[in-house]
């Protein structure tokens, strides 16, 4: 399943058949390396890579061959000379001597690397001690070859044995090897890290493409979900609504008399299908407001009168349970900005849920503060922070019981949907398991925050913070 | 392998693999410095500056081979560390034979098992099948205290297929021998794949005998090849050549 990239840079990196001088060197570098020589033995030299290129030349035209090319004899000869010297292949590890046709000579070495040539170094021309006079070869190329002319012009020319030529080559192709050396390594780390980022680039792509495959699905599921249960919720509530209505004239005796049995039995079911269709509701809200559908009617509102309001409907379920319901006294707190539908809602699912898992003799107070909360001032775009008040003045809206209370590890998940802290109990009490999970996210819509404290001794306390006013920028 | 016919060259990959800081560099330096050097090129070595192995240690061995086709090994190292996943996978692609260097040390078990998973792993992520590799296992560090014993490892070495060897890779000890037997084990298969004698002439026997000698061995062939403790030489064969 390899990478097509990481197949080609192994190759490259691993079993190249082909290394090239030119790309193992710095063209400038080889350049100063070779002049230091020149400049050390002042020997004319060049290097030429496998392919023939010229890489490197610090050798002057030696004033003997500007001699040379103004006759046309010897300038053929010469031509002839330096494109046999170019074309001279060493082989690997060999060593061709030249000689040119002023009875100097030119040495060629091959430039190996790893056991192959890649390259060729051209030393010369230069002279032997011994070879002091003008050849006779030289003079027959042209008549007009003036043998008084060359003889100082030959004695120009550098002067080395072939020892200490062999022995040059020796030293610049050790010195090249190294460079060469550094140059492949340096090559082979480039291409190993650029292979190793592209493998590991392409391992983490698949992973954030499985991440946001599983991503995607996951909405859709839930997206999927939200829409099941709306559908499902209205779907059922039509006939549930007929079986109700009907149960109900039943038993207010429409349809005739009935006797105490059957009109048991069909209050039974008209408190069923109550109860069923609150659940229906229930999950109809839920929906809703998951799809971010549920729109808030939000207005200034007082809150004595709300609590008010919800303690006395729940009245009578208290009283029949033997739970002292009170609302404490809160007049003087000023308004907020909710939709008071919704609030309501909130306040008697909390109120009724406290009376659930309140004991006989037990008490559920309402009570409302005024607090302050941390404003969340930050629109998205952030900035400006420092321009805004962190505090923002609340309510703080407290339903407290003396019930059960609720374990210190329960109390995040109370919130989720269809949760429940202990299945008995609540089948004793009764209740759908949707009520705090509704109320958690209408508290969220109203960008209020709900949280459960300790009641001591026991007892658990649901405190609803909501802002007073409308959040300053995001209205 | 690559075969380059113009140049007459036989290019072979071998790979030393292992877990971290079990010896797999410091089997290629002995192996360098066994060697002669003409056979024997730079150990090439990209590490951090702690001197552990960053990328892969490389060094090429070239012999003259038997019938006009020069030999030349790469013989790599992956850097153990288990971040460096990635370039191990990459260093092993093309591998014509692994050796697979264990820690010695009671306490290094699980570690060597976990790298050889990641080998399987990464053979299987370049296509490769371990039990098509021809693979050797090196039981390193033998001079240490808190070792696998002998008996030990002899007696879980005959159950298995792959040749295992004892070694001291500070010392020298048991390095060319390991190397000469996944030679050996790599040629075989190389040639049953290729047909590496019938159409070039290239002979294993040829090769491992100038191999051992240029690595400064004194016994021959056989008798180091016999060093190892368990599995078998000469049973690998392609698996479609099976049946």
């Amino acid at each position: 399943m390899s990478t097509q990239a990481s197949e080609r840079s192994l190759d490259e990196l691993t079993l190249e058949s082909k290394l090239n001088l030119e790309d193992l060197v710095d063209r400038g570098a080889l350049r100063e390396m070779v002049h230091s020589f020149y400049e050390l033995f002042r020997i004319p030299l060049r290097i030429y890579s496998e392919d023939g290129v010229l890489l490197s030349d610090v050798a002057e035209q030696p004033a003997i061959y500007a001699y040379l090319n103004e006759f046309r004899g010897s300038r053929e000869a010469l031509l002839g000379l330096v494109q046999r010297v170019k074309s001279i292949d060493p082989k690997v590890d060999g060593e061709i001597s030249q000689p040119c046709i002023t009875g100097a000579v030119y040495q060629v070495f091959a430039i190996q690397y790893d056991g192959r040539q890649i390259g060729r170094l051209i030393l010369g021309p230069f002279r032997s001690p011994e070879h002091r006079e003008v050849p006779r070869s030289l003079l027959d190329l042209d008549a007009g070859l003036d043998i008084a002319k060359l003889k100082p012009l030959l004695g120009q020319l550098p002067l080395a044995g072939h020892d200490t030529v062999s022995h040059i080559a020796r030293h610049l192709k050790g010195a090249l090897d190294l460079i060469l050396f550094s140059g492949h390594k340096a090559l082979l780390t480039t291409n190993m890290h650029l292979a190793s980022v592209r493998e590991s680039f392409r391992e983490l792509q698949e992973k954030n493409s499985k991440l946001q495959e599983a991503y995607n699905r996951l909405k859709e599921l839930d997206r999927l979900k939200s829409n099941f249960l709306a559908t499902v919720s209205h779907e059922l509530r039509t006939p549930l609504t007929s079986i109700i209505g009907y149960s109900e004239m039943l038993a207010e005796g429409i349809a005739g008399d009935m006797n105490d049995e059957q009109k048991e039995f069909v209050t039974t079911i008209h408190d069923k299908g109550e109860q069923l269709l609150e659940l229906i509701m229930g999950l109809l809200d839920l929906s809703k407001l998951e799809s971010g559908t549920m729109s808030l009617n939000r207005r200034e509102i007082e809150i004595e009168p709300l609590l008010q309001d919800v303690a006395s409907t729940l009245q009578p379920t208290a009283r029949k349970k033997g739970v002292n319901l009170v609302a404490r006294d809160s007049l003087g707190l000023p308004g907020i900005w909710a939709d008071p539908e919704r609030l309501r809602q909130v306040l008697l699912n909390l109120t009724e849920n406290a009376i659930k898992f309140t004991p006989e003799g037990g008490t559920v107070e309402l009570s409302a503060d005024g607090t302050f909360m941390d404003a969340d001032n930050d629109d998205g775009e952030g900035g400006g922070m420092v321009l805004f008040s962190n505090k923002r003045p609340a309510v703080e809206l407290t339903v407290t019981d003396s019930g059960i209370g609720i374990p210190d590890h329960e109390k995040a998940r109370v919130f989720d949907a269809f949760y429940q802290v202990d299945g008995s109990s609540t089948r004793e009490a009764g209740g759908t398991g949707l009520g705090l999970s509704i109320v958690k996210r209408l508290v969220d819509a109203h960008d209020g925050r709900i949280e459960i404290r300790d009641n001591q001794p026991h007892g658990a306390q649901f405190v609803v913070t909501l802002p007073r006013r409308r959040a300053s920028l995001s209205g | 392998m690559q075969l380059d016919f113009a140049a007459r060259e036989l290019t072979v990959k071998l790979v030393y693999y292992g877990p971290a800081l079990s010896g797999k560099t410091t089997n290629l330096q002995a192996l360098h410095q066994a060697s002669d050097t003409e056979s024997s090129g730079r150990l090439m070595t990209l590490e951090t500056k702690d001197d552990r192995t960053l990328f892969f240690d490389l060094l090429p061995l070239t012999f003259k081979g038997t019938g006009g086709l020069s030999v030349r090994l790469k013989v790599f190292t992956v850097p153990g560390q288990v971040i460096h996943a990635s370039t191990r996978r990459l260093v092993v692609q093309g591998a014509d034979g692994v050796a697979f260097i264990a820690d010695s040390q009671e306490s290094e078990t699980q570690h060597n098992a976990e790298s050889f998973m990641d080998l399987k792993e990464n053979l299987k992520a370049n296509g490769l099948l371990l039990k098509q590799m021809p693979l050797i296992i090196q039981f390193n560090k033998r001079d240490l205290k808190n070792i696998r014993s002998d008996e030990e490892i002899a007696k879980l070495a005959a159950q298995g297929r792959e040749p295992v060897y004892l070694a001291v890779a500070t010392r020298g000890e048991g390095v060319v021998e390991s190397f000469i037997g996944l030679l050996h084990l790599t040629m075989s298969h190389l040639d049953a794949e290729h047909d590496l004698t019938g159409k070039f002439g290239i002979s294993t026997q040829g090769l491992l005998e100038e191999v051992n000698q240029k690595l400064g061995m004194r016994k021959p062939v056989s008798e180091v090849l016999s060093a190892a403790v368990g599995g078998a030489l000469d049973v690998l064969r392609p698996v479609e050549d099976e049946g």
